[in-house]
């Protein structure tokens, strides 16, 4: 009788005859350890050394690191850090996503004070607005066998929990702490702007100018079209740099997937790509097509990757030959669209896209307005951009114009 | 009193008599709350017909059934359109015993009332509902002779004149000429000392007629309109007569806003929407809530404020015009033929508005109206209206420097004027979104748009807006050569 254990040990077996130890890809970067992620980061040269060029200076800076979603913000901004950490040591480096519903300065309150542990007055400010953590559970129970005993020092204990009246206050004096015990200084990175509203992010932005001019170091990721374009980032001068990402070229693709693999590979750390061993268990041909079907875009390289490989196991394959590939992005598109979930109205659109290949602001027509059940392009973008993150869609570097083609994956009929 | 003597019981077609006569008293009360006494009437006539049935005593129902049309066609509470459903039901039924042959006199007064509940009706096809009127008011008027019945051939003579002035059908210039004339028979009979009340009624009537009238001159009519209304005020003054004297005031309003449409003058026109104003916030204290006037007189508020706007440019007088917008269009019933009238000004006013606030540096209040009307123009009829909502939104979206947007939404515009052949909505967008190809360094795309703009503005004989467009290309002109002599040096 096969019992789970078996099929457990059945299913490692499957990813260890394709000698891989795990499946190396993952949407979300900060589910990485430093050291992984220092592995596996690939490219970006230029950008890392416009942002590391303004920490050469001790006046504080600001950037924006904007780009469309799954293009690698995320892990731009964790790879600075984790650079940050080890080359300064004396620098104190926190990062936080944007919760919804927050302003910046409480959002860069809580990130600071999770960063200071040691720090009674920076976990009594999360303490307040009721975010625990383990330092200041102990504290409190210390505290309250002291009050049980004779009561010497109960002043000190009465702790109210509310949210921060001055959040912008609070961080300062947070900051003024962390500054003394870190002397090359603090840097605040707040990711996920991109997630919420662009005209709210707008308005977070407009709040926070005092904050963002003040003590620390930020580092900040949003969406191209929310907040680039408006006065307060370009002429009123918020930013020291805005840095756009963009899709990473063949080439980089195609080591970033070498430092994948490698990264889980068993016995066998090769990263020469003239090498066709490095790609293993792909073969330079099945990975080179897989790197032009992920568009130079890491979440969809690493999404259509898990799933490819997933295939592949299943498929008890030792190695991903053209066959192989074709099952495993095959099965990435209903994959995708099973994950999406989308509403009825972003079905109609999608499939349109689909039918069509491409939807621009500059050609489409009233007709394909009105058969989508819409008058204008600006009412469709919205539709077009979810369908972006969910993979099924993509926009192409056009600048003087938006436009949307499919995500060009073999469909189950081919 | 006399319901405890003549009870149901022992009495009860007397009772039923007394049942009607209380609803007509009621109907008729000046004193207490109108909308009260509207509903006492109902009851009282609602169980004197519980006695007189149609089989039993045919005349007498048929008589309170033409009471109770009459009384629902003017009740407050309840759903305006159903009560007026009410209305033309009872009057229907009371016609089915009151027959030409048989009562002549009572036909051709049920034959009015059917008239006016048709003219107010709200459900059904406005215009088919208005000729309904007037075949019904004509059908009165064959019975209600002058000679013969001089009072009531003015009552049907008026109404006969509301219905050609509000007439979709025929020819709107024919229609205004028959209600005049309508009017000025009645005015025959409804002289100031016989008749005062009704003739202010009838002078404030004439003053819409002569407001709208297309024959003659534009102007001399609406002097004559303003005349009329002024006299008519002198009857209806805000003392004696409140409610009446509200709407004159509105109706002076709205020919005072038409007067400054007219005027060459900016002194003359200002003036004249400033008294506009007062008059509709003056009318507007006395106008009970949620009644036509006080929606008619939002309205009209709404749309002084707004042309004052286009004068003065006080961002303030936007504000109050959308919350006059706001404020009809929340009392008015979903079904009201006018509804989307008010519905449509109220996008279009926050369009203007978030335009102007953006300019202002208020963007991000300004870009969300902008982004509402646009959202709620997208659903409605007027496709020029959208248009025009959509490229505010990327002139906003070019203050704010967005020239991704700005783009977008010039795009989207110039999509919707194309469409629409609107030729001066053709021209500024293409120079919207020819700017912003330039600007963002696509020049030999945006030169192809600003040309076209040029040749629109041509086409328009605009030569200062053609050559505005032309500085624009000629400056992206010199940035193609600056960048052509780069390539080669």
């Amino acid at each position: 009788m096969t019992t789970a254990d078996d099929i457990f040990d059945q299913s490692a077996s499957n990813i260890q005859r394709l000698g891989l130890k795990e499946i190396p890809f993952t949407e979300s970067p900060t589910d990485l350890q430093s050291e992984t992620l220092r592995h596996i980061f690939t490219g970006r040269r230029d950008e890392l050394r416009q942002v590391f060029n303004l920490f050469q200076s001790r006046e504080r800076r600001r950037i924006l690191v904007y780009g469309r979603i799954g293009i690698g913000k995320s892990a731009f901004l964790l790879e600075v850090l984790s650079v940050l950490r080890r080359k300064r040591p004396n620098m104190l480096t926190t990062y936080i996503s944007l919760p919804a519903n927050l302003d910046l300065a409480t959002t860069a309150l809580i990130a600071l004070a999770q960063a200071m542990a040691n720090d009674e007055w920076a976990q009594r400010q999360l303490y307040q607005m009721g975010i625990p953590t383990d330092k200041i559970l102990k504290e409190r129970s210390s505290e309250i066998s002291a009050n049980m005993g004779v009561g010497a020092k109960t002043g000190e204990k009465d702790l109210p929990i509310a949210k921060p009246q001055y959040p912008a206050v609070s961080l300062d004096t947070l900051l003024e702490r962390a500054q003394a015990k870190h002397p090359d200084g603090v840097v605040i990175a707040i990711d996920d702007l991109d997630k919420q509203n662009p005209s709210q992010v707008r308005q977070l932005m407009h709040d926070a100018q005092g904050m963002l001019k003040g003590r620390a170091w930020f580092l900040l990721t949003g969406h191209p079209m929310g907040m680039t374009g408006d006065l307060l980032t370009s002429e009123r001068g918020l930013f020291d740099l805005q840095l756009k990402l963009e899709e990473l070229d063949f080439e980089t693709t195609y080591q970033m997937l070498i430092n994948y693999l490698s990264s889980a590979r068993i016995n066998n750390n090769c990263t020469d790509p003239q090498d066709p061993r490095c790609v293993l268990p792909f073969l330079p041909e099945t990975a080179a097509h897989f790197c032009r079907v992920s568009l130079g875009k890491p979440r969809l390289f690493n999404r259509l990757g898990n799933t490819v490989l997933s295939i592949a196991a299943d498929l008890q394959a030792e190695m991903i030959t053209p066959k192989v590939l074709q099952e495993g992005l095959k099965a990435a598109a209903p994959d995708l669209l099973h994950k999406a979930a989308l509403t009825v109205q972003e079905e109609r659109i999608r499939a349109f896209l689909q039918r069509r290949g491409n939807l621009s602001e500059e050609t489409i027509t009233i007709e394909d307005l009105e058969q989508l059940g819409f008058r204008s392009f600006s009412e469709i973008l919205p539709f077009l951009e979810k369908l972006e993150e969910a993979d099924l869609a993509h926009q192409l570097n056009q600048d003087d114009a938006r436009a949307f083609e499919p995500i060009p994956l073999p469909s189950a009929d081919d | 009193m006399a319901l405890q003597v003549r009870t149901q019981e022992a009495f009860p077609e007397k009772w039923a008599d007394t049942q009607n006569n209380l609803g007509n008293a009621y109907a008729n009360r000046i004193l207490e709350d109108r909308a009260d006494n509207l509903e006492q009437a109902i009851t009282a006539y609602q169980l004197a017909l519980q006695v007189r049935t149609r089989e039993a005593f045919p005349e007498k129902w048929a008589d309170t059934q033409h009471n109770l049309g009459g009384v629902y066609g003017n009740r407050i509470r309840g759903e305006r359109a159903d009560n007026l459903e009410e209305a033309i039901a009872a009057s229907k039924l009371a016609l089915q015993v009151y027959t030409r042959d048989a009562f002549p006199e009572n036909w051709a007064m049920t034959q009015n009332n059917l008239g006016i509940a048709y003219a107010d009706r709200i459900r059904g096809e406005r215009a088919d509902n208005l000729e309904e009127a007037i075949t019904a008011y004509e059908l009165a008027l064959q019975v209600y002779t002058r000679n013969a019945f001089p009072e009531e051939w003015a009552i049907t003579q008026n109404n006969l004149g509301n219905a050609y002035v509000d007439r979709i059908r025929g020819a709107r210039f024919d229609n205004l000429e028959q209600a005049i004339a309508s009017y000025e028979l009645t005015l025959q009979v409804r002289t100031r000392d016989a008749f005062p009340e009704k003739w202010a009624m009838t002078q404030n009537n004439l003053g819409d007629a002569y407001r709208e009238r297309i024959q003659g001159e534009r102007a001399d009519n609406l002097e004559q309109a303003i005349s009329l209304y002024n006299q008519a005020s002198q009857v209806f003054t805000r003392e004696t007569f409140p409610t009446k004297w509200a709407e004159t005031q509105g109706n002076l309003a709205e020919a005072l806003m038409k007067r400054a449409a007219l005027s060459t003058l900016p002194d003359g026109k200002i003036k004249d929407l400033d008294a506009a104003i007062t008059l509709l916030q003056a009318a507007l204290e006395v106008a009970v809530t949620g009644s036509p006037n006080f929606i008619d007189c939002q309205y009209r508020l709404g749309n002084a404020l707004s042309r004052r706007y286009e004068y003065n440019q006080k961002a303030s007088d936007l504000k109050q015009a959308l919350n006059a917008y706001q404020i009809a269009l929340d009392a008015i019933s979903p079904e009201h033929y006018d509804r989307q009238q008010i519905w449509q000004a109220l996008p279009t006013t926050q369009s203007i508005l978030g335009s102007r606030l953006v300019r202002d540096g208020e963007w991000q209040e300004g870009l969300q109206l902008l982004l509402n009307s646009v959202s709620q123009l997208s659903t409605g009829d007027n496709r020029l209206a959208h248009a025009n909502a959509l490229f505010q939104t990327g002139l906003a979206h070019e203050v704010l420097t967005d020239l991704d947007n700005a783009r977008l939404y010039y795009r989207d515009a110039l999509r919707w004027y194309e469409y629409l052949k609107d030729q001066p909505g053709i021209a500024k967008s293409r120079t919207g979104l020819g700017a912003v190809l330039v600007s963002q360094g696509h020049l030999e795309k945006g030169m192809a748009e600003l040309l076209k703009a040029r040749e629109s503005y041509e086409q328009l004989v605009q030569p200062d807006k053609a050559s505005e467009v032309d500085s624009l290309y000629q400056a992206a002109q010199r940035a193609l050569e600056r960048q052509a002599s780069e390539v080669y040096a």
